[in-house]
């Protein structure tokens, strides 16, 4: 007899098709082999996570069609099955997969827009935060060393694509015009996505700003923030890019790098 | 009264809360007696947890989880229960109920309800997980039979002996689906009114009803719990005979695929009602009572 931790790494290795001799071994047959029987609990699960994908990637779901869709979905489950309990959050390694998927290669731009798609799920689901306030700043610039790292809105996420997919997206929304072709060739993009009430919402930046709040984003201190939007733009003026910060409510809290 | 100031009246029934109806709900159209959300749903912040914020201020919550994975002998996870633990205590639910099942192993979580052998050893280890989640939430669960399409070979304890033994050692109480009851009898070939008849009454807390399917595969039929259909017939039955061993339990319509309008899930609500009444919940809907 299997023990507990025996069986379920057989049906483990059962359910993610890594094979299922071993559990079906432990599984009582009558009137149907233990393979069926472990099948049905097979499907039930590749079906939800198929099902929780679909909901976070519609607009990959519909440029590739769903058959596709459940085939690719199916290869990444196996691959990289969930590590949480929660669906909203399974699927962060889905764009990087999709980019490295053979059969997505005549694609290049689907990867980018699945990165916007789950930058707008974690958007949707981010906690709340209660920006601060501008005189927190004020009241220590006379001290502001450049050490200084922000904490963001959580919502937050910054998404450069060599494609238009902010136009992609777009035409491939329920409502959109389906006479509306998107170019290409159009050019890239470089998109600031974020939760504002209970709404996600994304909207192009210019290469200074962009690079300066992905800097912060990734908890790097100001002074470099700084150096990286001066790199791509040598007119970044870091008094105005604070006053949009402040204005648009992004600034959670400021700590100072040890 | 319960938490949040809601009275509940005798023999009411709720529904199983899905985001397609969350704004009508929001509305408050109509009349519901309580609402069923699943706890995995609403761990995050955002307009979900706000609109469970808002409905929680008209209708009674109770939190049903899919995710503590109580048969997994990995352990529980203790970030997960954390979150458990906070949502109960921001939103006062009436109920808090998870599976007999595992969905976790070697890290994996296959969000799926997974069959457990019933032995002394799995016994054990739900035992020990109940109980470590019943401290943490500082209330009593309520734990849930699955819907079975296996049985393991060395399985030597009864599914309903095995709940009424967990109810026993831990304290908790049992949710019995009654729709669950049937499919896995049906499956496994057991008889479902003995199912019923080995159930603890006494630690029967709430009730739940849904629809299945048959699948015919290999040419022999398994019943599939999929929540995708009204209450079949012989499930009304089976719900009747529960009704009057277990007395005026609070009772649950779930609806989770091929979503129908809200009205068709308020209508299979008034036959609950209707039967709790029939079957006479004068003495007020046990377990919804302080």
């Amino acid at each position: 007899m299997a023990s507990l931790r025996e069986l379920q790494r057989d049906v483990r290795r059962a359910l993610l098709g890594r094979g299922d001799d071993a559990a079906a071994a432990a599984v009582v047959e009558d009137g149907l082999t233990a393979q069926a029987r472990l099948g049905i609990y097979r499907h039930h699960v590749f079906t939800t996570l198929t099902a929780a994908l679909q909901a976070t990637f519609p607009v990959v779901c519909r440029l590739v069609d769903e058959r596709f869709f459940a085939y690719a979905a199916d290869q990444y489950i196996r691959q990289d099955p969930p590590a949480g309990p929660c669906l909203f959050e399974y699927g962060a390694t889905f764009p990087a997969f999709l980019a490295e998927f053979p059969a997505c290669e005549g694609l290049p731009y689907l990867a980018d827009v699945a990165r916007l798609e789950w930058a707008m799920n974690r958007a949707l689901h981010a906690p709340d935060h209660v920006p601060i306030e501008p005189t927190v700043l004020r009241d220590q610039v006379s001290t502001v060393s450049g050490g200084e790292v922000f904490c963001l809105d959580p919502s937050l996420s910054l998404v450069a694509s060599p494609w238009p997919i902010d136009r992609i997206w777009r035409a491939n929304q329920p409502d959109a015009d389906p006479d509306v072709t998107v170019d290409l060739r159009a050019g890239g993009v470089r998109l600031e996505v974020r939760r504002v009430g209970d709404d996600v919402v994304f909207r192009g930046l210019d290469p200074g700003a962009f690079a300066f709040r992905h800097a912060l984003a990734e908890s790097r201190r100001l002074a470099e923030a700084v150096g990286r939007a001066r790199a791509v733009d040598e007119g970044f003026d870091l008094a105005a890019a604070l006053a949009a910060f402040f204005a648009e409510g992004l600034l959670a809290d400021i700590a100072r790098a040890v | 009264m319960i938490s949040g100031g809601v009275a509940v009246t005798p023999g009411q029934v709720g529904i199983g809360l899905r985001a397609p109806h969350v704004a009508e709900i929001m509305a408050g159209r109509p009349r519901i007696g309580w609402l069923e959300v699943h706890t995995e749903n609403y761990l995050g912040g955002g307009p979900a947890a706000r609109a469970l914020g808002v409905i929680r201020e008209s209708h009674p919550l109770s939190l049903h989880g899919v995710g503590l994975s109580l048969g997994s002998v990995e352990g529980l996870d203790r970030r997960h229960l954390a979150r458990v633990a906070e949502l109960a205590r921001r939103i006062e639910p009436a109920r808090v109920s998870e599976h007999l099942s595992w969905s976790m192993a070697g890290g994996v979580y296959f969000n799926h309800l997974l069959p457990l052998p019933y032995t002394e050893e799995s016994l054990a280890l739900v035992a020990a997980h109940v109980s470590q989640v019943q401290e943490a939430l500082g209330r009593p669960l309520l734990v849930e039979n699955p819907s079975s399409y296996l049985r393991f070979r060395h399985s030597s304890i009864p599914e309903p002996e095995f709940l009424g033994e967990l109810s026993r050692r831990t304290g908790c109480g049992l949710l019995c689906d009654v729709n669950n009851v049937f499919v896995s009898c049906a499956n496994l070939g057991d008889d479902p009114e003995a199912y019923l008849a080995a159930l603890p009454p006494e630690a029967i807390g709430e009730i739940h009803l849904a629809g299945h399917t048959r699948n015919d595969a290999d040419g022999h039929t398994m019943l599939i719990d999929d929540h995708g259909s009204r209450v079949a017939g012989p499930v009304w039955d089976l719900y009747e005979r529960a009704v009057a061993r277990f007395g005026p339990v609070p009772t649950l319509i779930e609806w989770d695929t091929d979503i129908p309008a809200l009205d068709v899930l308020l209508e299979e609500a008034r036959t609950a009602e209707r039967i709790l009444e029939r079957l006479g919940a004068a003495g007020g809907v046990r377990g919804l009572a302080a």
